[in-house]
């Protein structure tokens, strides 16, 4: 659980004048899971093409399980598998036939082949339906297969670009379960773009969120949200029976508030080393009653968009 | 080299199975047996021609095999190209075997070999269908040099029909979409199956004119300018005189007229459609002589000769489909892969 499998060194993508990966510092463990996290068109599928070798940085070097991206992208693509983004499979073959096309991609043994789609399909639940063509596949079903498809190689390392667009939470589940116990059975690495939080604080133990191109943060989902709170500051969640444009005046000039924020019958204050009861009996003195009043807890998206946030 | 074999396996079977090809198949089948019909017919009327004419016809029959490949080998070419690569990008199926231990010549390499094959198995089954079915017609087999001619001559048809799929293979990685693909294909066969000609021809007559310059001519050899005819009795009396000067003066109406054929060859030329019927005919010793030197129009050469008189068309023919084939591999090489775009 040390040795860094996949290392990335000023990695840089520019198309035409446009920089959509800037100079990306990225190292991920042997065994770990970990999640991209970042807004649209931040540059997460470019990376993960880059690392694949399917497409060429314009500046700077990545080697995946010590495999250069660019020297070496066939070995590269021996150890590792991808489910690109977008990902779409032969319509007009059954989920087995396309299984046994990579298969053979991959210049894996005929009967081998032929095992691995067995248990492969058990898997991903899709034995039913192996001799169905893929025509007839809903989009969830489509998805499993290519989860099997990058699978079916036995790959060291594992890209998921976005792989539970469009999957049910039954699915999605079951997709974390088959991720989670390869990764424990057989130490398989996984980078997982998504922008699902939830579902990559339930799978990664890691998080690496880019914005523009660029690396911003890099930890755990855990240590990721304390940052974000310990800036000595708190806030408060107030709900009120009467809220005007006069009390959020009132409360601004108590000592230590430094802002506040109204969301319909939701009132937020933020304090530095302030004093709550101040602010309480304002509120009170004001007229309005106090419903509700408790330390105010940020969502992961809160949380996110935090780092999403433009400077 | 595995990956290409596997790539090639999968994009036969893929053509051998599809509509599309099945379907051309089978009408170039049938068209091919109505041409052994006219062929046949064709050598019964002209008891000097060889065997091999069954192929060609008479050069200005408007129907024969050779005729037939003009007319239909680009589509059948560009059919089982235009949407090789397009079609696989915009499914998303290119990024999921592009991130297979592969490189990404072979899925152009495997595709075009796959192409080529199916290409095969369409031309020699033509052409043996059409030699098969003839024998009974006339009575009597190819001999053995009929035999190599014709083997030959299936090879130069597959080398053209695998222009049209490279053709096909460029448009298909030029562009994204295959509606646009398809329109380029399309636009592809009407020029150089029907168009080129129709252009050839207006172009020679508008740079060399034949009969109306000649008459032109004619007049004012007799002194008389546009000007002094009055009337009709004028124009038709010298009209009379331009029939009579053609006819004592021919050598003069000839030249012109094969400086127009000649300009109009030149112009084909840059057609593989017309390269393909010229080398066609020098291959099966079916060339005719050169304008109005009567005689024979089948003094046949011997295979060696008809080999190296259609080695210029087989060239050219080669330099354009290396040139298509190179140009979507430099292109295909450099284009960021991305579903749907
Ligand atoms: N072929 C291309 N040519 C020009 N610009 C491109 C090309 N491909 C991607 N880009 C740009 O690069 C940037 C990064 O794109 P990328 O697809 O990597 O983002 P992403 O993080 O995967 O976004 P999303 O969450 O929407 O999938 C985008 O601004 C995009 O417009
Ligand atoms: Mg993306």
């Amino acid at each position: 659980m040390s040795k860094p499998i996949i290392e990335t060194h000023q990695l840089t993508k520019q198309y035409g004048e446009f920089t959509a990966v800037n100079n990306l510092e990225l190292s991920i463990n042997e065994g770990e899971i970990v999640g991209f996290l970042g807004p649209n068109g931040a540059g997460k599928t470019t990376t993960l093409l880059m690392l694949m070798g399917l497409s060429v940085p314009t500046s700077g070097t990545a080697t995946v399980g010590g495999y250069d991206v660019v020297e070496e992208s066939k070995q590269v693509r021996q150890i590792a598998g991808m489910m690109p983004e977008g990902s779409g499979y032969y319509e007009d073959l059954t989920a087995r036939q396309n299984l046994q096309y990579i298969g053979q991609l991959n210049d894996i043994p005929k009967d081998e082949v032929d095992n691995r789609i067995d248990e492969l399909l058990e898997a991903v639940d899709l034995v039913k339906w192996a001799d169905t063509k893929v025509e007839k596949f809903s989009r969830g079903m489509k998805q499993r297969l290519g989860i099997s498809e990058v699978l079916i190689k036995q790959p060291k390392i594992a890209f998921f670009d976005e792989p539970t667009l469009g999957l049910d939470p039954k699915s999605t589940k079951e997709l974390r379960d088959i991720l989670l116990k390869l990764n424990k059975e057989q130490g398989l690495t996984i980078f997982l773009s998504s922008h699902l939080l939830h579902e990559v604080q339930q799978t990664c133990q890691r998080v690496l969120i880019i914005r523009r191109g660029k690396l911003v943060a890099a930890d755990t989902i855990a240590n990721l949200s304390n940052n974000l709170l310990s800036k000595d500051m708190s806030s408060i969640e107030f709900e009120l029976t009467e809220i005007d444009s006069d009390l959020i005046q009132k409360l601004n000039d108590v000592s230590g508030v430094k802002s506040v924020e109204q969301q319909n019958h939701k009132l937020f204050v933020n304090l530095e080393n302030g004093n709550v009861r101040e602010v309480s009996e304002t509120i009170t003195k004001h007229g309005s009653i106090i419903l509700l009043m408790k330390p105010r807890t940020f969502s992961l998206e809160e949380i996110f968009l935090d780092y999403y946030k433009e400077d | 080299m595995a990956g290409v074999l596997t790539i090639c396996r999968k994009e036969l079977s893929d053509h051998l199975g599809s509509k599309r090809y099945l379907l051309l198949f089978a009408l170039i089948v049938v068209l091919s047996v109505l041409s052994a019909y006219t062929g046949s017919e064709y050598i019964r009327d002209n008891p000097n021609s060889s065997f091999t004419s069954i192929f060609s016809g008479s050069m200005n029959s408007s129907f024969s095999f050779i005729y037939l490949m003009v007319l239909f080998g680009p589509i059948i070419g560009l059919a089982l190209g235009f949407d090789a690569i397009n079609r696989e990008r915009t499914r998303g199926s290119l990024s999921v075997i592009l991130s297979q231990p592969i490189f990404r010549d072979s899925i152009l390499n495997g595709k075009f070999i796959a192409g080529v094959a199916a290409l095969s198995l369409l031309a020699v089954s033509t052409v043996g269908i059409i030699t098969g079915i003839s024998i009974p017609m006339l009575g009597y087999g190819p001999g053995g040099e009929d035999i190599l001619r014709i083997g030959l001559f299936t090879l130069l048809t597959i080398l053209y029909l695998s222009i049209w799929l490279a053709v096909g293979l460029l448009f298909s990685t030029m562009t994204k979409s295959t509606t646009t693909s398809i329109l380029m294909s399309i636009s592809t066969w009407l020029f150089f199956s029907i168009l080129i000609s129709i252009l050839a021809t207006l172009v020679a007559n508008a740079v060399v004119p034949v009969e109306v310059a000649s008459g032109f001519q004619m007049v004012q050899g007799g002194n008389q300018t546009m000007g002094d005819i009055r009337d009709l009795e004028d124009m038709a009396s010298a009209f009379n005189r331009t029939q009579t000067f053609q006819q004592t003066e021919t050598s003069e109406y000839m030249e012109s007229m094969e400086e127009n054929a000649n300009l109009e060859a030149t112009i084909q030329k840059i057609s593989p459609t017309y390269l393909y019927e010229e080398a066609s005919q020098s291959l099966l010793g079916v060339t005719e002589g050169g304008f109005g030197q009567g005689g024979n129009p089948f003094q046949a050469l011997e295979t060696t000769q008809s080999v190296s008189s259609s080695w210029p068309q087989v060239t050219v023919l080669a330099v354009v489909l290396i040139a298509c084939f190179a140009s979507s591999y430099m292109l295909f090489l450099r284009q960021e892969i991305r579903a749907g775009g």
